[in-house]
């Protein structure tokens, strides 16, 4: 069963009076240990999309289910702790808090706490190769650096689904790699469904399937 | 756990001053405030609270122990003969003119008993023997009055309404609410000094019980004896005695101004500081719900800053309240911290930079992550 569906799903802003439509009837569906990656021109409603799929962002009209549950208006924050992974396109780390505490931050908001949630931030910073910088705060990171604490802190939890935002934008072709693949490591071996967002062509490599947008609908 | 409510909170250090400094001073204010009051007023019922009697006998409607009027001494004897009474004195509280060798005239209390080793009265002696007061025409004067008598010594004269005593001892402590300096001499001497008012006179009868007696059953009887006096025990005496002042002097609405002020500007600046920290975390907010959080996470964050001010900002202010203890004591002003104030401006201190907080919790409630992290 899909663990995450989406249907029939519309977003439109409102510019002054001016009814904008950014997505236009949109269905779609992530699987278990599956590495899906969206395409599309800047502009397209990608980040729209992805917003509404890791409930931050409630659609014009139609329905998302995540793991068999109606992401209803009331219900996002509760999805959001559970089930979503969310790796943004400009990181917002919090600047008060070093690596590590970036990391183990999220674990306690999703309810692990003590020992084991620092034990487990400091595993997690290590398959992002971050262990070496775990005392540093994001201001004296570079933004490959930041990057990889932001996808750290999406991956705690067990969240079953990962979206990511232009993980790769800003780092170098070597790391982009290895974190494409910690992604595509991740739908298999623990079973989690993926959506990268990106323009770069090394997602094709290691996703099982890629989805194109334009003008706020798929194509094909 | 990570803190990052304090990780926040310590992250602005400028912030972080103002808000502990504006809560810090209004606690100083409060309790100094506050201090000084309870400190006047102490001294409004300090013969009543030292002294070793359980009821007062007062002429009707006394107001105050300092605004005695008279009644016959004879009474006295009424009380006496109750059974459970272990003793019984008249005691004479005079307002007198005490003339200095300069020329001027200042007031003072006298204080008039027979025997005031009795009564373990007055209870700060610096020098002297109390015991000796019954000898003849001489007085015990408070250290308090060199501040308005200029210096003297044991030994010395000095003439209270026109009669000369000599000084035989000195004691502490001892002035009434409205700073006037207490002097003790016998009870004779004080019915002389003013013959017209206190000829076979007294003002006040002082009873002591024996242990175990029923305080209201020999009060009842004290009053079936005296119908025309009041009956009064100790605490009854001394609160309204303190009651007069608060009441009728404007002091306790002074005091409640400046506390309701303090609150004010600690409730001030502590809402402006949470309220623009709040703003400027906005994005840090909206990560929290992002990556799960709920509002109520946001809210801890925000209380838990407001608690850590409080607490901070009040152990400054309370630091500070004791440390100009001595400056104000220098100034003759007595400052009394009792811990219930302590206890009491605490809980208050952090009930406010809660509610300081509330006006943030406000923003928190309509923030909406999407919004937040277009850019
Ligand atoms: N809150 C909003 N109010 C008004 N218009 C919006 C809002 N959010 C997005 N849009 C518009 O929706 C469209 C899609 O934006 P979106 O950020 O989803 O594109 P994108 O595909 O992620 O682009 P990029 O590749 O540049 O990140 C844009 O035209 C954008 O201006
Ligand atoms: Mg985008």
């Amino acid at each position: 069963m899909a663990v995450l569906e989406a249907f029939r799903l519309t977003k439109s802003f409102f510019d002054g009076k001016e009814e904008v439509p950014v997505l236009k009837e949109i269905s779609l569906h992530l699987e278990r240990g599956e590495v899906v990656g969206l395409e599309g021109p800047s502009g397209s409603g990608k980040t729209t999309l992805l917003f509404i799929l890791g409930c931050l962002l409630s659609p014009t009209s139609g329905r998302v289910v995540i793991e068999g549950r109606e992401a209803d208006p009331n219900r996002l924050p509760e999805l959001r702790r559970t089930s979503i992974g969310l790796v943004f396109q400009h990181f917002h780390l919090f600047s008060a808090l070093t690596a590590l505490e970036n990391v183990e931050y999220a674990m306690n908001i999703k309810g692990m706490g003590g020992a084991a949630a620092r034990r487990e931030a400091e595993r997690i910073l290590e398959v992002v190769e971050m262990s070496d910088r775990r005392g540093a705060r994001p201001r004296d990171l570079s933004g490959g650096q930041k990057q990889r604490v932001a996808i750290a802190r999406a991956l705690v939890g067990h969240a079953a689904i990962i979206l990511a935002d232009e993980p790769t934008a800003s780092i170098d072709a070597r790391l982009a790699g290895q974190i494409l693949e910690l992604f595509g490591r991740l739908a298999r071996d623990e079973n989690r469904a993926v959506l990268i967002v990106s323009h770069d062509p090394k997602v094709r490599g290691v996703a099982d399937r890629i989805i194109r947008m334009q003008d706020g609908q798929l194509l094909d | 756990m990570v803190d990052l409510a304090t990780k926040i909170l310590l992250d602005d250090k400028t912030r972080f001053l103002t808000t502990v400094s504006g809560v810090a001073f209004a606690v100083m204010l409060v309790i100094v405030q506050v201090g000084i009051f309870l400190g006047m007023l102490e001294s409004a019922s300090i013969t009543i609270d030292r002294m070793d009697a359980d009821l007062w006998v007062c002429a009707k409607n006394t107001p105050n122990i300092d605004f005695a009027n008279t009644f016959p001494e004879l009474y006295v004897h009424r009380v006496r003969s109750i059974p459970g009474v272990l003793q019984a004195d008249n005691l004479i509280v005079w307002f007198v003119t005490v003339a200095l060798p300069n020329g001027a005239k200042e007031a003072a209390i006298v204080y008039g008993l027979e025997d005031f080793p009795r009564w373990r009265f007055p209870w700060d002696v610096v020098s002297g023997d109390p015991a000796d007061l019954r000898r003849g025409r001489y007085v015990f004067v408070d250290d308090s009055a060199e501040r308005r008598f200029g210096t003297f010594e044991e030994g010395e004269y000095r003439e209270f309404l026109g009669l000369r005593l000599k000084i035989i001892g000195r004691t502490r402590q001892a002035r009434s609410f409205t700073t006037n300096p207490i002097a003790f001499l016998d009870y004779r001497v004080a019915q002389a000094l003013a013959p017209l008012d206190l000829r076979r006179r007294t003002t006040y009868i002082i009873v002591k019980l024996e242990p175990g007696a029923d305080v209201e059953a020999i009060r009842a009887e004290i009053r079936r004896r005296l119908p025309y006096n009041d009956v009064r025990t100790k605490q009854e005496w001394a609160d309204r005695s303190r009651g007069y002042w608060v009441e009728n002097t404007g002091l306790g609405l002074s005091m409640f101004v400046t506390v309701f002020l303090g609150c004010l500007v600690g409730v001030v600046v502590v809402a402006q500081t949470s309220y623009t920290a709040t703003i400027e975390h906005f994005k840090e907010f909206a990560t929290v719900k992002a990556i799960g959080g709920c509002n109520a996470d946001i809210y801890r964050i925000i209380a838990r800053q407001a608690t850590i001010s409080a607490l901070v900002g009040f152990s400054i202010g309370a630091a500070m309240a004791h440390a100009v203890r001595p400056l104000l004591a220098g100034l003759d002003l007595k400052l009394i911290i009792h811990p219930t104030l302590v206890g009491n401006v605490f809980v208050g201190a952090v009930a406010l930079c809660l509610g300081a907080s509330l006006i943030s919790f406000r923003k928190i409630a309509g923030l909406d992550p999407a919004v937040v992290f277009r850019s």
